[in-house]
């Protein structure tokens, strides 16, 4: 079966400074990796370059067995590629407003859209929140709507950058559940983590960054 | 008429329901929400456009801004005026003196405001509101929405101060409007012109409608200012 996701090279510096130099990344369907380095290595970077929301360079490149156009993460791509950052931001809206935004600009109308969110709002065990304004959300709960929120895209590629990082005890275990969910529903994942317990997921594949280069360990 | 006589006679005119007193009220209103609503799409739309996109110039953009923000009323009046003239280029279009001058007039007066005000609201926006849009499928109009009204009280609050500027504005006004009775004859160009003539009650009346516009434009931008600080 071909790639998900292919790329020869991926460059990316700041100024002068190299930061990412990548000789080929390959994600295949339905496979989960985690990306490790240390604090700068550029896992953030790498990860918002692949959501089209970073400009980098990239040579190679297939999605889905398509090619990129203009030196940027194509839009077919991207909308089947959701990022969530470290700290998610929530629109200032509503809980279920945000887990059905990304319907929205699918064209899914309202009525579609309801059934949907409410599963996601199930899923992500939110359902008591949806009262809650955004902004006033704990961190663990905001990670868990933005989880909710990209799953309910069903995109092909998830890309999260370090899910658990802000969190400790229940809040962890909650979102560390949720991520073994999305790995254990065939969606492909690129996690960012330090996170020994995500990293240890059965059936996690690991990538370390160091120097600008991705090695699979 | 001691000064007296006409406060006493300014709180007939405002409680009697004087119908040129009001009348002239209306057309204050109607000409700056005219020229907000005019200015409204393209100024916000500028504002947005200078706070997302890097291009060669748009430095000195944001600075013309901020600079027109300041610029004399009266001197726009001035170029409207004679651009609108009959002898100007635009003098077939017999606009001077008419209300669509006004409008137009306050329009370009408010413009700059609430491309700055969106300009400030927009950088100083979280970064990752627009990306998350972006990221969760939304195309550069739903995108650019959704940031809009992450900021939205920011945005408003330069909707807001623009109306202030032109419901309070005289020179632009005068030059252009001309202060024709019924027609173009406003709160300040009245109280610039008739209070010579005398009219020392309807002065007196029309500004305090106009102190409690002004007073009012405050209050709504400091309660806005608390609920964009609430976030
Ligand atoms: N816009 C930018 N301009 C200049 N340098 C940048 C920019 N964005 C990121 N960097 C630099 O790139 C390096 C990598 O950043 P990045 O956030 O990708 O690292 P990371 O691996 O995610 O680190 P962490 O584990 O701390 O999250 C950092 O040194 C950072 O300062
Ligand atoms: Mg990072």
């Amino acid at each position: 079966m071909s790639p998900l996701l292919k790329l020869d090279h991926l460059r990316k510096s700041f100024g002068e400074r190299c930061l990412l130099d990548l000789d080929g990344l390959k994600i295949e369907v339905g496979h989960a990796y985690a990306v490790t380095g240390d604090n700068g290595a550029g896992k953030t970077t790498l990860l918002r370059i692949l959501a089209g929301i970073e400009p980098g360079e990239i040579a190679g490149f297939e999605f889905r067995g398509l090619p990129l156009t203009h030196g940027r993460v194509p839009e077919h791509a991207r909308h089947d590629i959701v990022y969530v950052h470290q700290h998610p931001y929530l629109f200032h809206t509503s809980v279920a407003h945000n887990i059905g935004y990304g319907l929205a600009a699918r064209g899914i109308d309202a009525a579609a859209r309801g059934p949907l969110v409410e599963e996601a709002i199930a899923w992500a065990g939110v359902d008591h929140l949806r009262g809650v304004a955004p902004a006033k959300l704990s961190g663990g709960e905001k990670q868990r709507v933005a989880l909710a929120r990209a799953r309910v895209l069903k995109p092909h590629l998830f890309l999260l950058d370090e899910p658990t990082a802000n969190l400790d005890g229940e809040a962890r275990g909650q979102a560390i559940a949720l991520i073994r969910q999305l790995v254990g529903d065939n969606g492909s994942l690129l996690i960012a983590c330090h996170d020994r317990e995500l990293i240890e997921l059965p059936g996690m594949r690991r990538f370390h960054l160091a120097g600008g280069k991705l090695v699979e360990t | 008429m001691s000064l007296l006589d006409a406060t006493g006679a300014a709180f007939r005119l405002l409680f009697g329901g004087d119908a040129e007193l009001w009348g002239i009220v209306f057309i204050s209103l109607k000409v700056a929400l005219l020229g907000l609503a005019i200015a409204a799409l393209p100024g916000i739309l500028a504002g947005y456009l200078l706070a997302m996109k890097r291009f060669r110039g748009r430095r000195a953009l944001v600075v013309l801004t901020q600079s027109l923000i300041a610029f004399p009323t009266v001197v726009v009046g001035l170029v409207l005026y004679m651009l609108l003239s009959r002898q100007g280029p635009f003098g077939s279009l017999a606009l001077l003196f008419t209300q669509n001058a006004m409008i137009l007039g306050q329009a370009i007066l408010v413009f700059p405001i609430l491309v700055a005000y969106t300009l400030s609201a927009v950088q100083g926006a979280d970064s990752r509101a627009h990306e998350t849009a972006v990221s969760l499928g939304a195309g550069p109009l739903r995108a650019a929405l959704t940031t809009l009204n992450e900021t939205r009280f920011a945005v408003l609050a330069g909707v807001i101060n623009g109306f202030g500027r032109a419901i309070s504005e005289v020179g632009c006004a005068l030059m252009i409007g001309g202060n024709i009775a019924g027609l173009t004859r406003n709160i300040t160009t009245a109280i610039a012109l008739e209070t010579s003539k005398g009219e020392f009650a309807q002065g007196i009346a029309l500004g305090a409608v106009l102190v409690v516009l002004a007073f009012g434009v405050n209050l709504v931008m400091a309660m806005l200012q608390g609920e964009g600080g609430m976030k």
